[in-house]
């Protein structure tokens, strides 16, 4: 390391050949995709950005977590990489990870390691993924290093090396998908009436870092069918009758995993039930096409056609909520599963099937399992049971609203 | 995302308040001939918009349009229905979706006069937003401006105060509930999210890192309402055996460990009023040098007002003089040259160096009275503070 405010490090012998043989192994498949997607577009240099919220492609180069709000990964075509960032505690966690050897301090505003590393590399053509989220002082610093480059984005270059996960990725979902199931038991345990939503939110956050979470999407919302949609916690405190929804998406060593349930304070009331039952049709419609190639509108629709086939068709659109589903790996929130969205979902593609929406059955609704693309079809990834989960049965046997999807099973033919 | 607690709650801070920062900034606009101003926030730097209207972007971005005459409106690419939660929880009334910025300002600014589009805080901005928004509106003059908003953040109000001080009460709880001996170090993180989620913070990072000794610390930094506040504690890293009374509580655990404390007090001790960060960091600097051989050290001042991005975008303040009634994080961290990292920190109020109680006060440290004055409780955070 080199002086206390340069925050340089370098890690001697850093690379493919400090981590393990599998570590290495992925390593080598994602810079070999990433070059491969490089040469494609003519790129001499990729430069990964990450902003405090979309760290999910300076992860996909490095495999360290970060804290930073700002960080980067710099590719070029041949050659080592380098990695940045403004948090001084991120430099040792990305330097020994091993992935990078070439690790550095983003001093802001300037970014000299930064932009050296650029002149050196005498670019024509920069690719920048989340170059639309590059702050002006960043994007300035860039533009002066190299001012005949041409600068173009590369977000959707990273999103499509992402799309597919390789084994050694699916490993580490599965046990993210161990945590999804443990906070969604740990949200249904603390349900009673009274509890405001927000300390809901704190003892399901405390199980999931207890186990080892990194992070936690979460949205949430109580009440009864006025409910549109789902937000941070509020102070609101539950009756009982309300419906309790929740996204609760816990990310494990990098990785995002949704878990999408409704649970019902005491006894659910009829619309209740036969909201769970709409919803729960579309989920099963929407798995029921899942296959290597199929497209993300395929899945939408065949959510959706439930919905209106059923007379609830107005509630699938643009006034209400038309996302039906969305990708997950190093972002929570990858493709967007929604009709007109023709992008393929081959092999190895993991997203959310869930048609959450408002309904007047019983106000917003939330269901939803995440799926991987094998080659036969689909695999749930969570074990939790797809029920209307309710308080006033005992343990977890109840709900006689029960779907038959489960982890070991529900691959399509 | 922002998981915690959001609510408007006009008995912790008054409408007149509310209405009052929103003016001050429209004077501002006035007198720089600016007709409206535009301040930009995502899920993780929002806290200008948060200042001005208690808006909490839990994802995504926004803008908020704030014209030197009239209620500001909020641009979000979040779904409408969330405006109705938004109108709850916020003073502003005016809300619009969509994908793209540019079409929005298009549409809000289409009936209106071309004028002086000032973008607030413009060098953290996304360039391209701000191209899309010179291209959206090629008959405004679009104008850089600084941090207008972030500078009038820097010195909390009474009622900002009283709450950074309740945080930090429950801050101090939590971190010597997290020192307790026994607990593995996920525990101490689940420990604390538990206690500062369940008091009604709205965004936690809690961090467990170990020293090559198993020494962990346990750093806490937290979002109370729109006040952010950090405390760093030394817990003996093995479960079952050390805790707050070993690396932390000052008798036992390394002599590294002690050193750190002390150069955390002497930095703590430099934080007056007038003085710089800077400044701070060479008051513990002599204290530093007694750390093992290697080891590299760093003694930070960060302003609650910029700890959403620990403070990383300002570097170049680090000589800018301390105002009195400002009140920020000082850390002391130490990366061992055989591998590990340990940091002790506090969020303390700097007085004035003219007034009774001069020098800082830490809002984190167990046992401090609403009259900002600390009480010994023995843990680490706690000994040596200014009074």
């Amino acid at each position: 390391m080199s002086d206390p405010m340069g925050g340089t490090m370098t890690r001697a012998g850093a690379g493919a050949d400090t981590g393990s043989t599998a570590d290495a192994a992925e390593r080598a498949h994602r810079y070999r995709r990433v070059r491969a997607a490089m040469a494609e577009r003519e790129l001499d240099v990729l430069l990964a950005f990450a902003p405090g919220w979309r760290r999910e492609n300076v992860r996909y180069l490095t495999d360290a977590a970060l804290a930073a709000s700002a960080a980067m990964a710099l590719v070029p075509a041949a050659g080592e990489p380098s990695a940045f960032s403004a948090r001084r505690a991120d430099l040792p966690g990305i330097a020994g990870a091993g992935w990078v050897s070439d690790v550095h301090s983003l001093d802001l505003p300037e970014a000299s390691a930064l932009t050296d590393r650029l002149r050196a590399a005498r670019p024509n053509r920069i690719g920048i993924a989340h170059l639309e989220l590059l702050p002006l002082m960043l994007a300035q610093a860039v533009r002066q290093a190299v001012p005949a480059a041409e600068i173009v984005s590369a977000t959707a270059l990273m999103d499509d090396v992402r799309l597919v996960k390789s084994d050694w990725e699916i490993a580490r979902m599965r046990r993210t998908a161990e945590v999804c199931a443990a906070g969604w038991q740990a949200f249904v345990d603390v349900l009673e009436p009274g509890l405001p939503e927000y300390r809901i939110v704190a003892e399901v956050e405390s199980e999931l870092k207890r186990l080892g979470a990194e992070d936690n999407f979460m949205l949430i919302a109580s009440g009864g069918d006025d409910v549109r949609g789902m937000t941070a916690p509020g102070p609101r405190p539950l009756e009982r009758g309300d419906m309790v929804r929740t996204e609760l998406t816990p990310q494990l060593n990098g990785y995002w995993l949704q878990i999408c349930r409704s649970a019902v304070v005491g006894e659910p009331s009829e619309g209740q039930r036969r909201s769970f039952e709409l919803f729960n049709a579309a989920v099963e419609a929407g798995l029921s096409v899942v296959r290597p190639g199929v497209t993300a509108h395929e899945v939408a629709k065949a959510q959706n056609d439930v919905f209106r086939a059923r007379g609830y068709g107005e509630y699938c659109t643009s006034q209400y909520t038309r996302v039906r589903g969305h990708g997950h790996g190093l972002h929570l929130d990858e493709t967007p599963i929604i009709e007109g969205n023709k992008t393929v979902l081959p092999e190895g593609a993991v997203f959310i099937v869930h048609p959450n929406t408002y309904t007047p059955l019983a106000g917003y609704h939330v269901l939803g399992d995440p799926v991987v693309v094998t080659n036969t079809g689909y695999e749930v990834l969570v074990a939790t049971e797809r029920k209307l989960f309710s308080t006033a049965e005992p343990g977890e046997s109840a709900g006689s609203t029960e779907s038959t999807a489960s982890a070991d099973e529900g691959r399509s033919s | 995302v922002k998981r915690g607690l959001v609510v408007l709650d006009h008995a912790e801070i008054p409408a007149e308040e509310w209405t009052d920062r929103v003016r001050a900034l429209q004077e501002r606009l006035a007198v720089e001939g600016i007709d409206i101003a535009f301040v930009y926030g995502d899920v993780h730097r929002s806290d200008d918009i948060g200042y001005l209207t208690n808006l909490c972007i839990y994802w995504n971005e926004g803008v908020l349009a704030v014209p030197a005459e009239g209620e500001p409106v909020f641009l979000t690419k979040l779904s409408p229905r969330v405006h109705r939660w938004m109108r709850r929880t916020s003073t502003v009334s005016e809300l619009r979706s969509g994908r793209a910025f540019g079409p929005l300002a298009q549409e809000l600014l289409g009936g209106r006069a071309p004028g002086v589009l000032g973008l607030v805080d413009a060098r953290r901005w996304p360039s391209l937003v701000v191209d899309e928004l010179a291209a959206a509106l090629p008959a405004w003059e679009l104008r850089l401006l600084g941090d207008l908003v972030r500078d009038r953040r820097v010195i909390p109000s009474a009622g900002e105060l009283a709450l950074l001080r309740d945080g930090g009460r429950v801050v101090a709880r939590a971190a010597r509930q997290a020192g307790e001996p026994g607990l593995a170090p996920a525990a101490r993180v689940a420990l604390v999210e538990s206690e500062l989620r369940g008091a009604g913070f709205t965004d936690v990072f809690v961090t467990a890192a170990a020293a090559d000794d198993g020494v962990v610390s346990i750093e806490i930094t937290g979002q109370y309402r729109h006040g952010w506040l950090r405390a760093a504690r030394l817990v003996s890293g093995a479960a079952g055996a050390g805790g707050a009374g070993g690396a932390g509580g000052g008798a036992g655990g390394p002599a590294w460990a002690s050193v750190l404390r002390a150069g955390l007090a002497a930095a703590i001790d430099a934080a007056s009023a007038g003085a710089s960060a800077t400044g701070v960091a060479a008051a513990a600097e002599p204290i530093l040098g007694e750390l093992p051989a290697g080891a590299t050290c760093y003694v930070d001042w960060i302003n609650q007002a910029d700890l959403s991005t620990n403070g990383e975008y300002e570097r170049h303040a680090r000589h800018t003089p301390l105002p009195a009634g400002t009140v920020g994080a000082v850390s002391v961290e130490a990366l061992f040259a055989a591998g590990g990292r340990a940091v002790v920190a506090d969020t303390v109020l700097v007085g004035d160096v003219l007034a009774d109680h001069g020098g800082a006060r830490r809002l984190t440290a167990v046992g401090t009275g609403d009259d900002g004055d600390d009480e010994d409780d023995g843990n680490d955070g706690n000994d040596g503070a200014a009074r």
